[in-house]
């Protein structure tokens, strides 16, 4: 069995406690492994970071990508916002995202003699985020004092679509501009449903809470990427968009980067990846017949990810997250909303979180995300007092702990679960790169199973996704590199 | 329902009176006076939205002594007309409406019948849009406008701008001219009616 993995290390932010109070991480305890991708799924795409060129290999794949891209529109005398957003800055370390938008703004200035380029970076619901990236990655020198964040909730604009009026961030637009820099990782795919992936961020990180509530509350759950797309192709954001370039991602790393002036082409391309790839992880996270699943990440309990899928993933790995015919997963929000008084859900046919996780352990994880969902429905053990006090300090958590235990140690949560679950299956968020630590058993368990997994999704399930997607395989030409 | 134990303290040294939390308040708990950013304490719901969008950094959210329970009794008011609000909102009345705060359609409507008027009233007195300040705008002003309601947005903030598209909403041709990708528009619609229609748990809130 291999080692495990060194997992991101901690990270300081006002969201999380001091990094100096993680004592211990999940993977060091004993009997604790990893599994290599690749192993799992050899048909993996080869991957450019890690690697050993680290993140100049964005900087090159960037630079090449841009090349096919035409910029003579944007005149010297005009202003360009690069439009980014906070989960990027959370994959692998975060540097290859911060790399793809230095790499943005240095190529637009020496393409188009335009100086006036600035740095445009939404968030979640953590809405100084983004201000803390800028800093750690240098953002606020390389953009000349002109990298900010924005959040949700400042002043707005309205953007007449053809669904009525949304509302977008004011200084989102505020340039003759715009340059939609992403990624293609599958992240909330419970909400997306890997429907329009890559326009998401136009009703999210873009836009203000009328548009964000409308999304989560207004249009259903499949319906709900809509709110993006009419935003996207409304005449006032299409008279703006110069072009978008993403980190193209897969389970195991970043695979280059893929740029284009037609953001449904790139889309597509995005969709195939995520499909393919991340729907072969999320399927095998659904064999898992019974774990512990232990969060040690620097991000919101829903967000901390192992092998490109996050953990609000695999408490919704009991149903597939891709099968649109499917109403609704285990978890999103409108799942969330739809429990009732008596702690059921309104309708019978409403999935329970996935009843494979017998426990959570949460050894390191931020707050600025609702997650009082999670414990009130799956046991869940807080390392650290605190962390405890942390998240009762949290406006949008005020009653995590009030269903979950606090252990002094990660030693004592993990015996504590070890006895309570009866399992020794564990899986570790903590953004392991290129594979996933484990217990010894998951993993055994894991690379049994994978096989059988990839021929399923390659066979039957890949298919129907794309079907559903109004994506025909066999047009998808360009693939991403 | 919400405990409220934080509290905005504004550093008067870094204040520069921008005026900045004024606008993102959701309860209008502050306001500029002099120049200087003064918090309502009575009125704070601790939500941390003037904390984290001060430029100058000159907010902190402090622990409260005493913690505030805010919560709009609904047994207090007639159950049928909460029922007919939230239904013709298209809500159930059980289901959750401010995920931070595990507030129910039911006790927005409630609230609308104690005299609310507005979102900034709503958030005052449930204590909804007072977590993550981003989600639950939209079924705050389904509910208004059920019960009749059209409230202006605070006068040069930018509390909220607008009700915006609900499902039952989209129109006929954007229906099908997307109908192939992945938009599964009136699938959603019958699952949501399910949803509205579904009965009551009913149990009571401990
Ligand atoms: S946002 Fe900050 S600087 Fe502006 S008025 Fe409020 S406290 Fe003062
Ligand atoms: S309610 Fe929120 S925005 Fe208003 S003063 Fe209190 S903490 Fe600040």
């Amino acid at each position: 069995m291999r080692p495990p993995i060194t997992p991101i290390p901690p990270r300081k932010s006002q969201y999380g406690i001091d990094p100096a109070l993680v004592k211990t991480r999940v993977s060091e305890l004993p009997g604790m492994t990893s599994v290599l991708l690749k192993e799992l799924f050899p048909d993996l795409p080869e991957v450019i970071y890690p690697g050993a060129g680290g993140v100049s290999a964005v900087r090159k794949a960037t630079e090449e990508a841009l090349k096919n891209i035409d910029m003579s529109r944007i005149k010297p005398e005009h202003s360009v916002n690069i439009l980014a957003s906070h989960h990027g800055f959370t994959l692998l370390g975060g540097e290859p995202y911060a790399e793809m938008l230095k790499t943005l703004k240095d190529v637009i200035e020496a393409r188009t003699g335009c100086n006036n380029i600035r740095l445009r970076a939404g968030v979640g619901l953590r809405f100084r985020e983004t201000e803390e990236y800028i800093k750690r990655y240098g953002l606020d020198k390389h953009f000349e004092g002109k990298a900010i964040g924005v959040a949700p909730i400042d002043q707005g604009i309205p953007i007449e679509t053809e669904i009525g009026t949304l509302y977008g961030i004011r200084k989102i637009y505020d340039a003759d501009w715009i340059v939609h820099a992403h990624n293609s990782d599958v992240r909330e795919v419970h909400f997306h449903r890997q429907v329009d992936r890559a326009v998401k961020p136009f009703g999210m990180s873009y836009a203000r809470i009328e548009t964000r509530s409308t999304y989560h509350q207004n249009l259903g759950p499949r319906a709900a990427n809509f709110t993006a797309r009419a935003i996207f192709d409304s005449p006032f954001v299409q008279g703006k968009f110069a072009f978008a370039s993403f980190l193209t991602v897969a389970p195991n790393g970043i695979i280059g980067v893929d740029a284009d002036s037609d953001l449904y082409a790139l889309n597509d391309r995005v969709t195939q990846i995520g499909c393919r790839y991340y729907g072969k992880m999320m399927t095998l996270f659904g064999e898992i017949d019974e774990c512990i699943a232990a969060l040690d990440f620097p991000c919101p309990v829903v967000y901390v990810f192992s092998a490109g899928v996050i953990y609000a993933n695999f408490a919704g790995a009991n149903t597939d997250l891709y099968d649109l015919d499917l109403p609704l997963p285990a978890y999103t929000w409108y799942t969330e909303a739809f429990y009732g008084k008596a702690g059921r859900p309104l309708l019978k046919d409403i999935p329970p979180l996935n009843p494979a996780i017998k426990m959570c352990v949460h050894n390191y994880a931020w707050t600025g995300y609702p997650s009082a969902f999670f414990s009130e429905h799956i046991p869940t053990v807080v390392v650290g007092q605190e962390q405890a006090d942390l998240f009762n300090r949290d406006p949008q958590n005020l009653t995590y702990l009030k269903h979950a235990v606090v252990a002094e140690t990660t030693e004592a949560a993990m015996e504590f679960a070890y006895k309570t679950t009866g399992t020794r299956k564990v899986l570790i968020f903590d953004g392991a790169m290129g594979g996933i630590n484990v217990s010894e058993p998951l993993a055994e368990l894991l690379l049994k199973k994978a096989p059988a997994v990839s021929e399923r999704v390659e066979n039957e399930l890949l298919p129907k996704w794309l079907r559903q997607r109004g994506i025909d395989m066999s047009v998808l030409g360009k693939a991403a590199s | 329902m919400k405990v409220v134990n934080l509290l905005a303290a504004v550093d008067a040294e870094k204040c520069r009176g921008c005026k900045t939390c004024e606008k993102v308040c959701p309860v209008l708990a502050i306001k500029v006076e002099n120049h200087k950013a003064v918090v309502d304490t009575e009125r704070c719901r601790g939500c941390a939205a003037c904390e984290q969008r001060c430029p100058d950094y000159a907010i902190t959210m402090v622990k409260r002594e005493q913690p505030v329970v805010v919560k709009v009794d609904v047994s207090a008011v007639d159950y049928a007309r909460v029922e007919e609000i939230c239904r013709r909102a298209r809500l159930n009345p059980e289901q959750i409406i401010c995920y931070c705060t595990a507030t129910r359609a039911e006790e927005v409507a409630a609230a609308i019948l104690q005299g609310a008027r507005s979102p900034e009233e709503v958030s005052f007195l449930t204590g909804a849009r007072t977590g993550c300040k981003v989600e639950c705008i939209q079924p705050i002003l389904r509910l208004l406008e059920a019960a009749g309601i059209k409230p202006e947005p605070p006068k040069d903030g930018w509390q909220w701008y607008g009700r915006t598209v609900t499902v039952w909403e989209i129109p006929d041709e954007v229906k099908h001219k997307y109908a192939t990708r992945g938009f599964y528009f009136d699938e959603d619609i019958k699952l949501l009616d399910r949803v509205v229609a579904a009965p009551l748990q009913g149990r009571r809130e401990s």
